[in-house]
């Protein structure tokens, strides 16, 4: 992670953290790209100032992150071989007990939902990501940025449709994926996959009705076979 | 068709019952309504295209339901867009045929477990004739079509029956 920061991020870093340097709560070079973290209230002012005094013109993406269950894996990993970026138990992260440290690490203080907008500059060829921690975990909320960024317009209603991520401000929160009148949201951990309603066509009403879904849900959990071990078996048998 | 003797043939006529004369006209034009929704839409594409060319068999795709002879599903069928397959399907005029083409519209697919898939087509509409693939080659398309045409070809009345 990192390993290969260019001079040219470094200093997009020592620029950003003087001219910002009340707002940013933290910065990160990781993956090659700089991240900023601004508070929610502070995430307007921020955005402005990026676009008008930094160059950064364009919104490539915004979306949204639910930290639930970060680092668990459905199924055991061990014996399939298979992972997910399984942490240590110690390092999951324990969204009841809301600690005052937020320097250490990002999301250990119990804040579920995160914002993530990248953004870029044509002009100075630079590239940042701004990440915004949502403060309440019942009722998320944060500025919409789309008097900043026209283009931020629909990408922030996705991220209302699935994660519920209220965009104070915006023009027209609608849902944008999901069907007419659909419940929840489906993106959040706690969703079921299977949802909660299913769809069939009534001979009588003429029309098409949801009705409570009628299947169980259910893990999916991939059967891996290793190519090492089938050419493996295959010799074995030339023997 | 049922061509009697050779002296008819030689007269320039020929002889049938109605119900054939009927089914070789159905199965020689069956026109599709265009109902792609996901990549099995590529592979009806190119069963329409030139190289499979579905042409031959009298197949032309339509872009209105009203023209259309059959509805080829072809691809996941979400809930929302399952009242607009039921529409097209309602406007289409008798008789028709619906072909479930793929996982996807046979049964959910891939998308079985997903709270924003159909568990298969014919929970909304009808289906006459399911194509198994993911996605099916357009092979398999067109031998479903033949399929279909070997369906209405068994079929011994002049209308349809009509469920009250």
């Amino acid at each position: 992670m990192g390993k290969t920061t260019s001079p040219m991020i470094e200093a997009l870093q020592a620029e950003l953290s003087t001219a910002l340097s009340d707002k940013i709560q933290n910065s990160v070079i990781a993956f090659n790209e700089l991240t900023i973290e601004v508070s929610a209230t502070d995430l307007f002012d921020v955005a402005i100032k990026l676009r008008d005094t930094h160059g950064f013109d364009q919104l490539i993406d915004l979306c949204a992150v639910d930290y639930l269950s970060y680092g668990e894996s459905e199924w055991d990993a061990d014996v399939s071989g298979f992972s997910r970026g399984v942490k240590n138990k110690d390092d999951l992260f324990n969204f009841d007990a809301k600690s005052d440290d937020s320097t250490t690490s990002n999301v250990e203080d119990g804040r579920r939902y995160a914002v993530v907008i990248h953004l870029l500059s044509v002009q100075n060829n630079k590239r940042v990501r701004v990440k915004i921690y949502c403060d309440d975990n019942d009722v998320p909320m944060m500025d919409s940025v789309h008097s900043v960024w026209n283009v931020a317009n629909w990408f922030e209603r996705e991220a209302f449709d699935l994660f519920g991520i209220i965009f104070v401000n915006h023009p027209d929160l609608r849902r944008i994926l999901t069907d007419y009148g659909f419940v929840g949201h489906p993106f959040r951990k706690d969703f079921p996959l299977i949802g909660q309603v299913e769809m069939r066509y009534d001979e009588e009403l003429k029309r098409v009705v949801y009705e409570p879904v009628s299947i169980e849900p259910r893990v999916l959990v991939p059967r891996v076979i290793r190519a090492s071990q089938g050419t493996k078996d295959v010799t074995e048998a030339d023997d | 068709m049922g061509i009697e003797a050779s002296n008819t043939q030689e007269a320039g006529f020929l002889t049938t019952s109605a119900d054939k004369l009927v089914n070789w006209a159905r199965t020689g034009s069956l026109w599709p309504m265009t109902f792609g929704l996901a990549c099995c839409a590529v592979e009806m594409m190119q069963a329409g295209a030139s190289r499979y060319d579905m042409d031959r068999f009298g197949v032309l795709f339509r872009p209105s339901p009203r023209q259309a002879d059959v509805l080829i599903v072809a691809g996941t069928l979400t809930n929302k867009m399952a009242p607009a397959l039921r529409k097209a399907y309602d406007q289409m005029a008798e008789p028709r045929w619906v072909i479930s083409m793929g996982s996807c519209a046979n049964g959910g697919g891939y998308y079985h477990y997903s709270y924003a898939v159909v568990r298969g087509c014919d929970r909304i509409i009808p289906v006459d004739i399911y194509i198994p693939g993911c996605p099916p080659t357009a092979e398999a398309l067109l031998y479903g079509i033949i399929q279909l045409q070997n369906k209405i070809k068994r079929t011994n009345t002049l209308f349809r029956k009509v469920e009250a």
